[in-house]
């Protein structure tokens, strides 16, 4: 009876593990193309509404989904009038939103790249930054895509099938 | 001479689930994991008739009268 609810427990704990890597495999090209759009917005509030950053960051934060609206309402939050430097309080936050989400290494020195060139240029240099980071964003967005369908079924298959191979040896 | 059965059973198991592993693994075109999968697949059972096949060996010493 023991022997059983053990078996089950071990199944149990191998399939959540793989449905756990799938989803990861699912979120991330939702989230790269969320970045994507947040970008954009971005582009759009600096270029042709002439906002400030905190300004732009909360127009930003209006109008994308969840996490991502936290993301740069925090952003925007820790910026303040005596401050110079942009580039800590972006770094820190994206080290935050990297620790409890499905990106990858990749989509984070993409975003701590753009980071640093946020609020150092002129418009027109700012836009060819922004215009930059999001083509790195395209690449990294195929990348995923491409993981996503090859290895998605797979990873569900594959994590019973461990669970039950190490029921297996421990019979 | 009574032989356990039951791990007669388990290597069946493992056979079987190692073969759908390879098979997965293959089809989504990861040769050398799918490889690397059936030769650990190998080794365990290999461990799991070691004790048997030690035995064997000692039968057959034994007929022969090589026995020290």
């Amino acid at each position: 009876m023991i022997k059983l609810l053990a078996s089950l427990f071990i199944i149990g704990a191998s399939v959540l593990l793989g449905n756990e890597y799938a989803n990861n495999l699912v979120n991330r090209p939702r989230y790269i193309r969320f970045f994507k759009n947040a970008l954009q917005i971005l582009e759009a509030e600096i270029v042709y509404s002439q906002e400030t950053i905190k300004e732009s960051l909360h127009a930003v934060s209006n109008q994308i989904p969840e996490p991502l609206a936290t993301l740069f309402q925090h952003i925007a939050d820790d910026i303040q009038h005596d401050q110079d430097e942009l580039y800590p309080i972006w770094e820190k936050h994206i080290h935050v939103f990297y620790r409890s989400n499905p990106i990858q290494v990749d989509d984070k020195e993409i975003l701590l790249q753009f980071g640093r060139t946020l609020g150092q240029h002129d418009v027109i240099q700012q836009q060819k930054y922004i215009r930059l980071a999001i083509n790195h964003l395209e690449r990294t967005l195929k990348e995923a895509d491409d993981k996503h369908h090859r290895y998605g079924k797979m990873a569900r298959s594959v994590g019973v099938l461990i669970g039950i191979f190490i029921v297996l040896l421990l019979l | 001479m009574t032989l356990d059965t039951s791990v007669l059973f388990q290597i069946a198991g493992i056979g079987i689930i190692v073969a759908m592993i390879h098979t997965i693994l293959k089809q989504m075109g990861k040769e050398e994991y799918a490889q690397f999968v059936s030769l650990i697949g190998f080794i365990i059972v290999l461990l799991f008739v070691l004790d048997s096949i030690s035995d064997l060996f000692q039968q057959i010493r034994s007929v022969f009268f090589l026995q020290g």
